[in-house]
């Protein structure tokens, strides 16, 4: 088995093309990082269309070499104009920015480099050894702990970043109810079609996508319009002294180990892997006042902590079917439609192939590293490029990238929709990520519980009565309500 | 309590909760329209109808738990779009009608001109070259290399013969 996968992640170091491949995709996903508003998931959407002819695991390579490149590059633009480029990199921009106007551009971004490679490797390393033992695990699950595993997801929707508990939850649903359009999986009866049989097998996850992330993001871009960018000037990017790295390598550890463990919960992501990163590296630095002045740790811990998270959420994806972020709700939906079935027998029957894409992974790492090293002054130009032409391009890649899915226009007019739904949540607080997620976990809750309740004859109390099923639902309620029993606990004793 | 429940819904705090219960309260009418399958088939499972009903009165739920937490935080209203974004949108409904009547190529051209027009482009020129270099690059690249057909149309007529 181990040398099976080392053979395998090898492989990727002597096929040219695929070499080729993640080299051009690396320099695509850094530009995508930094062009703001234009992030990892917006990024994913759009080239999800493009990868459909290609071979399962240089599609994948793709979409998981755009996720790790552009959650670096966000860092560029956050620490040279203080506009993160992807939300994970809001954190860099606390302490990237004020240190880049010290006049230390060039070092803010070494550190970045440096601690986003590191917390990325590591990641993927973890993802090498973790993947095949949780598959294992999962390889005694059925349908009452598989039912139990979705709803602890969904419930893991509540503290997504953006948007309160109530309205990521309502959000959630939301999305599982988009999963119920079309005919029932078990008696074929038809729900909410309205007399459309395209609608049949359900609503296709990649026009909606498209909408939800890219259209969305265009509307909510038309608000920023004519806004004025102030840069900050940068000679090269310079590599951390030894200094520097004697006073970062703890909290680069510290952040790998917080942005993987983050990763992992189910529908957790880098932007709050970063959160945490930033907070703990400056809850444990002895350096307490020079936080948001430019403080060195802040940055590294920020920076590995959302790279760290790439690989971390990798594992649910991959495991259990279980997105661990939008990004990855879209790598998973990579992972279907080019037939590469999620879940334990991707761990049994094509090992080859998930090594291949862990070993692409790790080869996107080194090369962001050097892009970064070497030409992140050429990308951040690359963020100077003018709204007007941007996004009006971005309209015509997401209209054809839906249609190119199935060759049908009402795709197209999927996306327009709920584009257009999108903008109207994220107008009102609300993410769209939950959406998605609950898009994909909902046949997933649905078909589970099905089957659970003619195993136990109806008697649905007996999920109840399997260990594991009932972990992850008491999870799942500690994951809700959690902190308001926490919070009325502290009111008692107050 | 009820002067601030009145200004809250006089600042059309509560436009959101209202338009989701309606949503909800559609969503369960119409489920309990669907049809239901025998016994032999669904055995002691549920009905094609229960998991949407169950999923809305959970939303109803939490959208109760929203609309309290509006009227004790007391948010401030959503400030109107700038007309960029509302010109986007009818962009989006000019592309539908350029698409289904000419071609979809067209749509897009067009609605990538003055949409750059639209969010500020002054140069001509550079709209026009985005608006007519962007799609050609796109349908050669689906084209050739993706092999796509693409939607009949004035354009793609003339192109597929």
């Amino acid at each position: 088995m181990f040398e099976q996968a080392i053979s395998a992640m090898a492989s990727v170091v002597v096929d040219p093309y695929l070499l080729g491949l993640i080299f051009a995709t690396t320099i695509l996903g850094v530009i995508i990082g930094v062009l703001p508003g234009l992030g990892a998931t917006t990024g994913a959407a759009l080239l999800l269309p493009f990868t459909l002819t290609m071979d399962p695991v240089h599609a994948i390579a793709v979409l998981a070499t755009i996720y790790v490149s552009a959650t670096f590059a966000g860092s560029i633009t956050a620490i040279l104009i203080n506009t993160p480029g992807t939300s994970a990199a809001a954190a860099t921009t606390f302490d990237g920015y004020p240190l880049a106007q010290k006049g230390e551009a060039g070092r803010a971004l070494g550190i970045a480099v440096i601690s986003s490679t590191v917390g990325g490797i590591f990641s993927v390393i973890i993802l090498c050894f973790a993947a095949p033992l949780l598959a294992r695990v999962a390889y005694e699950f059925r349908s009452p702990e598989y039912f139990a595993l979705t709803v602890f997801g969904l419930s893991m929707l509540a503290s997504i970043s953006a948007g309160g508990a109530v309205k990521n939850l309502i959000g959630g649903i939301f999305g599982v109810w988009l999963s119920t359009i079309g005919a029932e999986r078990v008696t074929g009866i038809e729900r909410f079609m309205f007399g459309n049989y395209e609608l049949y097998e359900g609503l296709h996850f990649v026009p909606i996508f498209i909408g939800l992330f890219a259209i969305s993001e265009l509307l909510v871009q038309s608000k920023t319009v004519n806004k004025i960018i102030n840069t900050v000037t940068m000679k090269a990017v310079k590599l951390p002294t030894i200094e520097d790295y004697k006073k970062i390598w703890k909290t680069i550890l510290r952040s790998c180990g917080i942005g993987t463990f983050i990763g992992v919960l189910p529908a957790e992501g880098a932007t709050v892997a970063s959160m945490i990163g930033y907070s703990e590296a400056r809850r444990w630095s002895k350096n307490k006042k020079e936080f948001g002045k430019g403080a060195i740790e802040g940055i590294a811990g920020a920076e590995a902590a959302n790279n760290a998270a790439t690989g971390g959420a990798m594992v649910p994806t991959m495991v259990l079917g279980i997105p661990g972020s939008g990004t990855t709700a879209i790598i998973l939906v990579g992972l279907m439609v080019h037939g590469l079935r999620p879940g334990v027998y991707l761990f049994t029957e094509q090992v080859e192939k998930v090594y291949q894409i862990f070993g692409s992974m790790f080869v996107a790492n080194v090369m962001f590293m050097l892009m970064g090293l070497y030409a992140a002054k050429l990308f951040a130009r690359v963020s100077l490029v003018p709204t007007q032409i941007l996004w009006p391009i971005v309209f015509a890649l997401s209209v054809i990238g839906a249609y190119a899915f199935q060759g049908q226009l009402l795709d197209v007019w999927l996306a327009l929709i709920f584009g257009v739904i999108g903008y109207f949540a994220r107008r009102h607080g609300f993410s769209v990520a939950p959406i998605a997620v609950g898009l994909i976990l909902g046949e997933m809750v649905e078909t589970n519980l099905q089957h659970s309740l003619k195993m136990y004859d109806g008697a649905w109390w007996m999920i109840l009565a399997q260990p594991l099923a009932l972990m992850f639902l008491v999870f799942a309620f500690l994951g809700l309500c959690g902190p308001m029993i926490y919070s009325w606990i502290t009111k008692q004793k107050d | 309590m009820w002067e601030v429940f009145t200004l809250n819904i006089m600042k059309n705090i509560y436009l959101v909760p209202l338009i989701l219960t309606i949503f909800s309260l559609s969503v369960i009418a119409i489920a309990f329209q669907l049809d239901t399958s025998p016994e032999m088939i669904v055995g002691e499972s549920m009905q094609a109808r229960s998991f949407p009903i169950f999923l809305m009165i959970l939303k109803l739920i939490l959208i109760g738990v929203m609309t309290y937490q509006f009227y004790k935080n007391n948010p401030k209203p959503v400030t109107l779009e700038k007309y960029h974004t509302w010109g986007s949108m009818l962009l989006f409904l000019l592309f539908y009608l350029l698409t289904v009547y000419t071609d979809m190529f067209i749509g897009i051209f067009v609605v990538i001109f003055l949409m750059s027009i639209l969010w500020g482009e002054r140069r001509i020129w550079v709209a026009f070259l985005t608006a007519t270099v962007t799609p050609g690059l796109v349908f050669l690249l689906f084209d050739y290399v993706l092999k796509i057909r693409f939607p009949r149309g004035i354009l793609m007529n003339l192109y597929y013969g």
